[in-house]
């Protein structure tokens, strides 16, 4: 039990350093250009609950672990954590009002900043591609996109929007 | 704590200020322009110091096997915190979600266009077992684990979805972030791009939906709420999209192409 305690402190380590590194995004964001959202009282509020939903997602992800049903066993902590915060933001408007005191693109740099750092030795595996799927790489991930756009724009022009 | 890990950190801080200290940049290429964050600059800069030509003396202690086994293990969780925060980006919107969410899930039979249009080009190009692997979807967790259960991962099948896994960690996150504000040019509503973010990466939706905040800042709210319940609809579905229409119509067209030769 005690190595299972450690595990939700390690992880409850890794995501305040994850706060914190968006704490610091958006205190240097806001020194370079005055006019971004500033760090406020409501933005330390909000980065806690974006820490404590976070946890409660692991929390539900590992529980779920003991479901029967391979779909649920599969579903990922990152859908989880959406989930837990969907249902949360629905029942009280004051997570809503904290969370939106963090400004989203501050959110994003960090996260790329450790997708670069944790990609560092897979660039030597690039070798082992070629040009041509590189080549199809590029037509497939335009292909979802382009796809999943022209549906939503059909979509919206029959639904009036 | 390790001393290289206190490195790592404060190597990240270093990143994030140079990154938005250069802040986002608008690049005109010919009638269009393209616009990149910070985020862009931040996976540049870390992708670019982590080449191995670079990792000598100190760098080396930046990109230790720890740091970076670090970095790959728990980036998940270091993204936590964003999927955290779409909740309070739908719940507000929710009526106008439900209201729509055909829309939703009509645009989730859009990723067949990895199919349609990838399947195609791989065969004419060439490749032929490959291609099963390469373009049955975007080449995340879903696919790999699908294509290994399937035909293994050493298989052909299995190195065409590996090399579209390693392109996509590697420059999905850059490619949407300059793509979706040209499709947005091109004339699509802002709306519509915002649903198509949701490709099942969490990088790069957010990588797609940021560039579209920051072409449309004054729709921040509603491309969040839209991209994100678009994501989330994806993890969902998107297992279920892949195993009854994706995998069936790419054998369909596969042996279409390929008939007659061998």
């Amino acid at each position: 039990m005690t190595n299972g305690m450690n595990k939700y402190v390690k992880y409850g380590l890794i995501l305040l350093l994850s706060v914190g590194l968006i704490l610091f995004t958006q205190e240097i964001k806001s020194l370079k250009d005055p006019n971004s959202m500033p760090v406020t009282g409501t933005t330390v509020l909000g980065l806690g609950v974006l820490w404590l939903f976070s946890m409660i997602g692991i929390g539900i992800s590992d529980v779920m672990q003991k479901s029967s049903v391979k779909f649920i066993r599969d579903f990922p902590i990152l859908g989880w954590v959406s989930i837990t915060s969907l249902v949360l933001c629905l029942i009280s408007d004051f997570f809503v009002q904290a969370i939106q005191a963090v400004d989203f693109l501050s959110i994003t740099t960090p996260i790329l900043t450790f997708a670069g750092i944790s990609v560092a030795n897979r660039l030597v595996d690039l070798r082992k591609t070629s040009w041509k799927i590189a080549l199809v790489a590029i037509f497939v991930f335009t292909g979802t996109y382009a796809g999943s756009a022209l549906l939503a724009q059909l979509g919206l022009y029959l639904a009036g929007n | 704590m390790k001393k290289n890990f206190i490195y790592l950190i404060v190597f990240a801080l270093l990143v994030i200020t140079v990154a938005e200290f250069i802040g986002f940049q608008s690049i005109p290429i010919g009638s269009f322009s393209i616009g990149l964050l910070p985020l862009v600059f931040a996976i540049a800069i870390t992708m670019i110091l982590g080449l191995s030509i670079f990792r000598k003396g100190f760098w080396k202690k930046v990109y230790s096997k720890e740091n970076v086994d670090f970095a790959s293990k728990y980036l998940i969780f270091i993204m936590l915190p964003l999927m955290a925060r779409y909740g309070a980006d739908v719940a507000p919107q929710i009526g106008e979600i439900i209201q729509v969410g055909w829309v939703f899930i009509i645009q989730e039979l859009g990723n067949l266009g990895t199919v349609l249009i990838g399947l195609p080009l791989a065969i004419m190009l060439g490749l032929r077992r490959e291609a099963i692997g390469a373009t049955l979807g975007i080449g995340r967790e879903g696919e790999l684990a699908y294509i290994s259960e399937k035909y293994t991962l050493e298989s052909k099948e299995g190195r065409g979805v590996l090399s579209i896994y390693i392109i996509g960690t590697l420059f999905g996150a850059i490619f949407f972030s300059i793509f979706s504000p040209i499709l947005l040019q091109l004339g699509f509503q802002v709306e519509a791009l915002a649903m198509a973010t949701g490709v099942g990466s969490g990088s790069m939706m957010s990588a797609a939906s940021a560039s579209l905040v920051a072409q449309v800042p004054d729709m921040e709210s509603t491309i969040l709420a839209y991209a994100s319940a678009s994501q989330l609809l994806t993890s969902f579905l998107g297992t279920f999209t892949m195993v009854f229409l994706a995998a069936p119509l790419q054998q369909l067209i596969y042996k279409f192409l390929v008939r007659g030769d061998n």
